[in-house]
């Protein structure tokens, strides 16, 4: 209650300059009148009480400690009250009259800004604290400083801090007193510390940190058993037990009567058992001795069992034990830096790594499964045109790499295995839904032709650059391997031996490798062993000469074996130009194709689409010169070999991508044929009935939909027609035949399949049979292309106007009057079954199709361009929608801030500074001064007293002389 | 230019005819002790200039001329020497005829009349001379610089009147030689140096090929002629853009502010003369085609009454296939510049859009066509559907390149006509609705054959066919596709980015980017590419392997 009366009213006393009018008659008077009246009010002096009444007070003190802090707290205010210049206020007090929810008494509430003689003075003992120790350490160097107990410790007096510091000096006395103490000698007082931490600690439970600087030198590597390096941890042990032991007395004390032992007793008892200690330590060491040479007979077992994976270990570690055992034949300088090296070796020598679990079949068969369900994903995601991120790709592709190498392993481990053990998973990659079975042997698959097995091999394994890395520590590997290699360790064993396994038979000299020329051993087949790797075409055909080009497969597989990658650094190179070679030869083949060849570019191009996956770009280029030639030079008139290269394509990359290199023109360079072509001849029939099924076949994934093919079927099978279409039964182009091209009277030709040799443009009219063979089997090939077209287009929103058109043709060429008697039989019926499973089809469309719904969007937001209205508006705050800018303001305005600040503390620094040295000068010439005076009385006193003396001397010579 | 040329060519020509008359003074005062012995041994080129330097010396070497007309006529026996004695002949005539000895006075005397008009025979003759020459394949080109020496001599001093007049019989003999002569050059150096060269030479060359062409009226004109005629007004410059701009001329800029040689209008006439008498001669249909091409910017603007076109045009556009697209920026022309009101031009719009429309390689400047007569935002949206949704139904037939033009500008069309829109987007209404289509699925509403674009009733219908090209085989399509199911948030589509691509330039963009990342391979190399799975075994054939006879049978 008091001390808040006393509040409300220094709260009136504060601002005599508008309170004095309206203060009370006890504010009027002398500064110390006002001085005393308030010290009565605030009950610090008071009238003279009696006896009884201090007594009161005094219980009342006791009652409440807190009495004599309102005490200060009330002095404080009243010393405050009679200063007015203590606070910083408004010279006319607060602007405005408020009503806040803020405390009366607060310095906001009461307009006071700031205090000024306390910031000041505050200011004033922290520079006395920093600055002016630091003027004053200025120039010195060294000293000394004061870490005695409790110097810095401002709750203590002097007389306690002497006390505490006697009291710990006795105790350290004390403690090296005991003269008899045998472990405990100087433990305390003669340890070295550091940071005021032992070195070497006792304690269990010590901080980590500490560890690190304990010394790890280990006493027990010493061969001799000195006694008085006792280890650290023995004595630990002994400690714990001691105490352990001590401890036990204590209760066998505490349970019985105390019985006072004799110093003898002790001392003997304590003699007794360190000679104990010392015994149980010795036999401790000696068989932990025995335990080390055992493990070090052992050793090498251990070495050899640790680095099992690492052939190359045993070797390095021979190498390494090699210098160690002629130490005495070299200086010690040798056998330092020996040492180094050999330690920095280990330092970056690979850790042991544990082997990867053998996997059972159930894992890998899981494994393969994720493996092709992730390259689907990817396929899909490709087929959208989704952008896949560079570096995303480019990891996936790693994993790629890891998985198929995953996938070498696992082959590894089964020698048996056949080498086509991925392909029956092909029928499972898009399912995936069956599981997958296990793999058939190389019997089954009705393997038995050696040539064709190496061939698979190769083309199953596939090079990467990424597993490049791992092969770094083999120790078979020569540096020119290294540099070349482009495929992982396991592929190598493979490789190795699919090499050697030419190799052996013909000439197995390193320097075929190196220099690769013509040495030439043939085979049974009359097919030399080694070949210049050819890196041109003509280079190509120079080197094939004589082989028989049935066989051209297996000379490009010696070619690939030869100039493995592996073997010289330039293979590389060189295969990537074979590579691109070998392009133009498969369509070279095909250009002089010969009906039995077909086999044989097909392993062509399956050798291509292998050398694809160790050279992409190279064959990616290969195929799009290819077809850039097509553009240039023939783009309505494809060869066979065309053919065969657009058909390689299909089959090397994915079609089914929204974009490729290499598929999109080729499918751009098919569909240009199919719609840009007037046909003339029945060849061009045959060429754009091949391009319309490989078209399909491109888009059998995707379905994807090409109109030119639907305009070309059904332009095909208008012109074919035995009659005309009495009217155009859709929207597609109908060129009129060229004479001839109807098919009459072909009623009795069997219905063939038409084959490359149709592709070809007729020198001599064809006989009216075989033309009319042809042109039935064009129809026949049409129709099925028509109706497999329906199968992979059936998904499509407009399937009905597409082939509603195709329905109507097909049922004019299976119906019309005229085409029973021109049409064979068989083809008339497979013609109107096509034409029931289409209607069949598009009744089933009509069925599935639904009105459009394509915009379903999120509504787009109308632009507004009403400003922004702040509910709150605060003028102080940043209201920058621009998040940058308003940071930068708010930085800059904090910058401002501080450097006005900190000009201002080094100018009261300054100013600081100044007063200090002035302060100082003046207490120097002061003592100066002193002193000179000093000196001069000093003088003064001794000249008076030498002149006093003279007087009397002369005055007692005078009387002498007077006298005498 | 051309004029710049001729004239130079022309000065080249005056220069040398004085050389060569100095030399023969020359070769005149050297010889001139045997001037009177006319030896008959004496070689004929040798006597020609000895002829014209007598004819120049008195009025009584006349007769020369005639010798040197005789000369000049045989033609087939020494063409040399017939030529010299042009080049003779016309140097005399050009000497006489500023010296007004052909004019006829009403004053001469009887004596005079009578040289005057023994002269203008010869001249006659000499003329038939030259038109001969103009057949002959070496010497044509000089003896049409030696006609149109005399023409312009002709016209400026035959007569004694102050202005020119010109002789058109002359002229019109000469167009015709040159019409039917042989040589190619001819023409060509005719039409560059005097057709284009000088606006007066326009003028009377048309005139004179109108009536060449109704003289012939009933004799069948030559096919070769007509094509020549043909080119020749194909090739004609641009209009001049006002009487003033008149300027260049042969003989020399008329007096007379009425004159018709000034009024462009005349000019006009006199090609569109031209135009039309050749029109109704019948032109070819690959000459309809470079007319109808040529309209709008050559043919049409020297016309005075363009609605004489109308008939050419509207049968033309009446044809039907690619002629009716070439006509139909001729009737645009009309409609826009001549008011031509083209009944149901629509309908007959939309009947253009056939199925070899999006083939043709017309189809961009068709398309620039349409776009500009359904710009219009006053369209019925049901006409707009009827276009959008025909040409959805073309464009499933449709090369890339035609798909690529087409769906911006539907883009454009949906966002002038917003009733269109319900192509994209149609919720059903009615529950029963709904299930109806459950139940039986729906046709299209739309009515392809329907000639009329109101009643095709294509707006209830939907753009499937744009949905199935979102999966178009080729990337870049496929995506344009697709601006029609996002949300129309551009603007307009500028349709000149789509308009102009083929085959080839799409190939070409493909084959210009360069490989750098490795391509993707086929992660699985097939086991089978062209030889058939052996049977019994699990593998199945590709397409292309059961579809074709690759002679493996294992």
């Amino acid at each position: 209650m008091c001390v808040r009366h006393s509040h409300t009213h220094t709260h009136l006393a504060w601002h005599p300059s508008y309170d004095a009018p309206n203060s009370t008659s006890t504010m009027a008077g002398s500064q110390l009148k006002r001085l005393k009246a308030s010290l009565r009010e605030q009950g610090i002096i008071g009238p003279q009480k009696s006896k009884k009444e201090k007594r009161q007070t005094a219980a009342q003190l006791k009652a409440q400690p807190d009495k004599r802090l309102q005490r200060h707290e009330a002095l404080a205010s009243i010393r405050e009250q009679f200063n007015p210049f203590q606070f910083k206020t408004n010279a006319r007090g607060p602007k405005f009259e408020v009503t806040t929810n803020k405390p009366v008494g607060d310095k906001a509430a009461m307009g006071i800004k700031g205090r000024p003689g306390l910031s000041k003075a505050r200011s004033e003992e922290k520079r006395r604290e920093t600055l002016l120790v630091e003027l004053q350490r200025r120039n010195k160097v060294g000293g000394i400083i004061d870490r005695r107990f409790g110097e810095d410790d401002p709750n203590m007096s002097l007389e306690d801090k002497m006390i505490e510091r006697y009291t710990r000096e006795q105790m350290r006395n004390h403690k090296k007193s005991s003269t008899f103490d045998l472990e405990d000698e100087d433990e305390s007082a003669g340890r070295l510390t550091h940071m005021g931490r032992p070195l070497f600690d006792d304690d269990d439970d010590e901080d980590v940190g500490e560890i690190g600087v304990r010394d790890d030198f280990d006493e027990e590597d010493l061969p001799s058993g000195d006694e008085s390096d006792t280890s650290r941890a023995e004595r630990r042990r002994l400690k714990r037990l001691r105490l352990e032991e001590a401890a036990a007395e204590q209760e066998e004390e505490d349970g019985q009567p105390e019985r006072k032992k004799t110093k003898k007793e002790i001392y003997e008892e304590i003699i007794a058992k360190s000679k104990l200690h010392k015994l149980e330590r010795q036999a401790a060491k000696e068989e932990d001795n025995e335990l080390r040479q055992e493990l070090d007979k052992a050793l090498p077992e251990l070495q050899a069992l640790l680095f099992q994976q690492r052939p190359k270990e045993p070797s390095k570690e021979a190498g390494a034990a090699e210098p160690r055992l002629v130490i005495a034949g070299k200086d010690k300088a040798t056998v330092d830096k020996e040492y180094d090296i050999e330690v920095k070796k280990l330092a970056v020598d690979k850790r042991a790594q544990p082997a990867e679990r053998t996997k059972t079949e159930e894992e890998k068969a899981k494994e393969e499964a994720e493996r092709l369900k992730e390259l689907e994903e990817k396929r899909l995601r490709r087929m959208r045109g989704e952008a896949v991120e560079e570096s995303e790709e480019e990891e996936e592709e790693e994993e790629e790499e890891e998985s198929e190498e995953k996938d070498k392993k696992k082959k590894d481990d089964d020698d048996a295995r056949d080498p086509f053990q991925a392909e029956p998973e092909d029928e499972d990659e898009f399912g995936l839904g069956k599981g997958v079975k296990y793999r058939p042997t190389a019997t089954e698959l009705g393997l038995d032709d050696e040539d064709d097995f190496l061939i698979d091999d190769d083309l199953v394994a596939s090079g990467s650059d990424l597993e490049f890395d791992s092969d770094g520590m083999d120790s078979d590997e020569s540096d020119e391997e290294a540099s070349g290699s482009e495929s992982g360790d396991d592929e190598r064993d493979d490789d190795d031996e699919f090499v050697k396994g030419i190799l052996s038979e013909a000439v197995t000299k390193d320097a075929v490798f190196q220099a690769p020329e013509n040495k030439k051993g043939n085979d049974e087949n009359g097919i030399p062993y080694t070949f210049p790797c050819p890196q041109s075409h003509d280079e190509l055909l120079e080197a094939f000469q004589g082989v028989d080009v049935t066989k051209h497969p297996v000379a490009v597989q010696r070619v690939r074996a030869l100039y493995h990658p592996k073997l010289d650094s330039k293979n590389k190179e060189r295969l990537g130009r074979f590579s691109e070679v070998l392009v133009q030869h498969v369509a070279y083949l095909g250009d002089r194709f010969e009906h039995h060849w077909f086999p044989t570019l097909e392993s062509l191009s399956r050798h291509v689409h292998s050398l694809a996956k160790s050279f992409p770009i190279e064959v990616a280029k290969a195929y799009r010169a290819h077809i850039q030639t097509i553009t240039d030079d023939r783009p309505l008139a494809l060869t066979v070999g065309d053919l065969v290269i657009l058909t390689a394509i299909g089959t090397t990359f994915p079609t089914s991508d929204h974009f490729h290199q290499v598929a999109t023109p080729a499918m751009l360079a098919i569909s240009r044929y199919l719609g840009q072509k007037i046909p003339q001849a029945l060849s061009d029939y045959a060429t754009g009935a091949y391009l319309s099924i490989l078209a399909l076949q491109y888009q059998s994934f995707a379905k994807r939909y090409v109109p030119e093919l639907i305009n070309f079927c059904l332009n095909t099978l208008c012109a074919l027609a035995p009659e005309k279409l009495s009217e155009r039964p859709g929207f597609f182009p109908v060129f009129e035949p060229a004479a001839g091209i109807r098919i009459s009277g072909a009623r009795d030709t069997a219905v063939r399949q038409l084959n490359c040799r149709d592709c070809l443009p007729q020198q001599q009219p064809l006989s009216p049979a075989d033309a009319a063979s042809l042109k039935v089997a064009v129809v026949s090939t049409v129709t099925a292309v028509l109706k497999s077209a329906a199968e992979t287009w059936r998904g499509l929103p407009a399937f009905h106007e597409t082939f509603a058109p195709a329905v109507a043709v097909l049922q004019h060429l299976a119906a019309s009057p005229k085409s029973a008697s021109h049409l064979p039989s068989q083809l008339a019926a497979r013609v109107s079954s096509a034409a029931t499973s289409l209607s069949h089809l598009l009744a089933l469309s009509r069925l599935a199709r639904r009105p459009l719904e394509l915009h379903h969007h999120r509504p787009l937001a109308i632009r507004t361009f009403v400003p922004k209205f702040e509910d709150s508006f605060d003028p102080d705050k940043h209201y920058d929608p621009d998040r940058e800018r308003a940071e930068l303001a708010r930085l800059r305005a904090e910058h401002k801030r501080e450097r006005k600040g900190a000009l201002r503390e080094l100018r009261k620094d300054a100013r600081f500074l100044q007063r200090e040295t002035l302060r100082i000068k003046k207490a120097k010439d002061e003592a100066y001064e002193k002193k000179f005076k000093r000196i001069i009385a000093e003088i003064q006193g001794e000249e008076g007293h030498a002149a006093k003396e003279y007087e009397r001397e002369k005055a007692a010579r005078k009387r002498k002389a007077r006298r005498g | 230019m051309a004029a710049a040329g001729s004239d130079k060519a022309s000065m080249a020509g005056k220069r040398k005819r004085q050389e060569s008359g100095e030399a023969s003074k020359k070769r005149r005062k050297s010889d001139a002790g045997d001037n009177d012995s006319k030896t008959a041994h004496a070689t004929i080129t040798e006597t020609i200039p000895r002829l014209e330097a007598e004819i120049q010396e008195s009025r009584k070497h006349y007769n020369n001329i005639a010798t040197l007309v005789d000369l000049a006529q045989k033609l087939n026996e020494d063409p040399k020497v017939a030529f010299a004695a042009c080049e003779a002949l016309c140097r005399t005539f050009l000497r006489l005829l500023p010296a007004g000895a052909l004019v006829k006075r009403k004053d001469a005397s009887e004596k005079d009349t009578t040289v005057t008009n023994w002269l203008r025979d010869r001249l006659a003759d000499y003329k038939g001379a030259l038109l001969a020459f103009l057949s002959s394949k070496k010497l044509a080109i000089n003896a049409l610089t030696l006609a149109m020496a005399i023409v312009k001599a002709e016209a400026k001093h035959l007569t004694d009147r102050p202005e020119p007049v010109f002789p058109r019989h002359f002229f019109a003999n000469i167009i015709a030689a040159v019409l039917e002569s042989p040589v190619d050059t001819l023409r060509d150096y005719f039409a560059t140096n005097f057709i284009r060269g000088y606006d007066d030479m326009r003028f009377y060359t048309f005139e004179a090929v109108a009536d060449y062409l109704t003289q012939h009226q009933h004799e069948s004109v030559d096919d070769g002629i007509r094509d020549i005629l043909f080119d020749l007004l194909l090739n004609m410059d641009d209009v001049p853009a006002s009487s003033e701009a008149l300027d260049k001329f042969f003989i020399e800029l008329p007096e007379k502010k009425k004159h018709p040689l000034r009024s462009i209008i005349q000019h006009k006439k006199q090609v569109q003369e031209a135009w039309l008498a050749l029109m109704q001669r019948g032109l070819s249909k690959e000459q309809r085609k470079k007319v109808l091409g040529a309209m709008a910017t050559t043919v049409a603007p020297w016309f005075t009454q363009p609605e004489l076109l109308m008939d050419f045009l509207t049968d033309c556009y009446n044809t039907g296939g690619a002629t009716s697209l070439l006509a139909l920026s001729g009737v645009f022309y009309l409609i826009q510049e001549r008011n031509l009101d083209y009944p149901e031009f629509y309908t007959k719009l939309y009947s253009l859009l056939d199925a070899d429309m999006l083939h043709s390689k017309h189809r961009s400047r068709f398309f620039r066509l349409l776009d500009t007569f359904l710009g219009s935002s006053h369209l019925p949206a049901v006409l707009v559907a009827s276009f959008i949704k025909r040409l959805a139904r073309l464009a499933l037939n449709a090369p890339p390149s035609a798909i690529v033009a087409i769906v911006p500008w539907f883009y454009n069309l949906f966002k002038k006509h917003p009733l269109t829109t319900f192509m994209m987007h149609r919720v059903p209404r009615s529950q029963e609705e709904r299930e109806r289509l459950e139940s039986e699925g729906m046709d299209d509403p739309f009515l392809p054959d329907e000639p009329d674009p109101m009643e095709t009733r294509a707006i209830d219908s939907c753009l499937w066919e744009i949905v199935q090209l979102q999966s178009h085989y080729h990337p870049n399509v496929a995506t344009i596709a697709k601006i029609i199911s996002e949300q129309f948030t551009k603007q307009a589509y500028n349709m000149e980015d789509f308009l102009d691509h083929s085959y080839g330039s799409l190939m070409e963009a493909e084959m210009n980017k360069e490989v750098k990342k490795p391509p993707i391979v086929e992660f699985m190399i097939p086991k089978r590419i062209f030889t058939k799975a052996p049977p019994g075994s699990e593998e199945s054939d590709s397409l292309l392997v059961s579809l074709w006879d690759f002679g493996s049978s294992s």
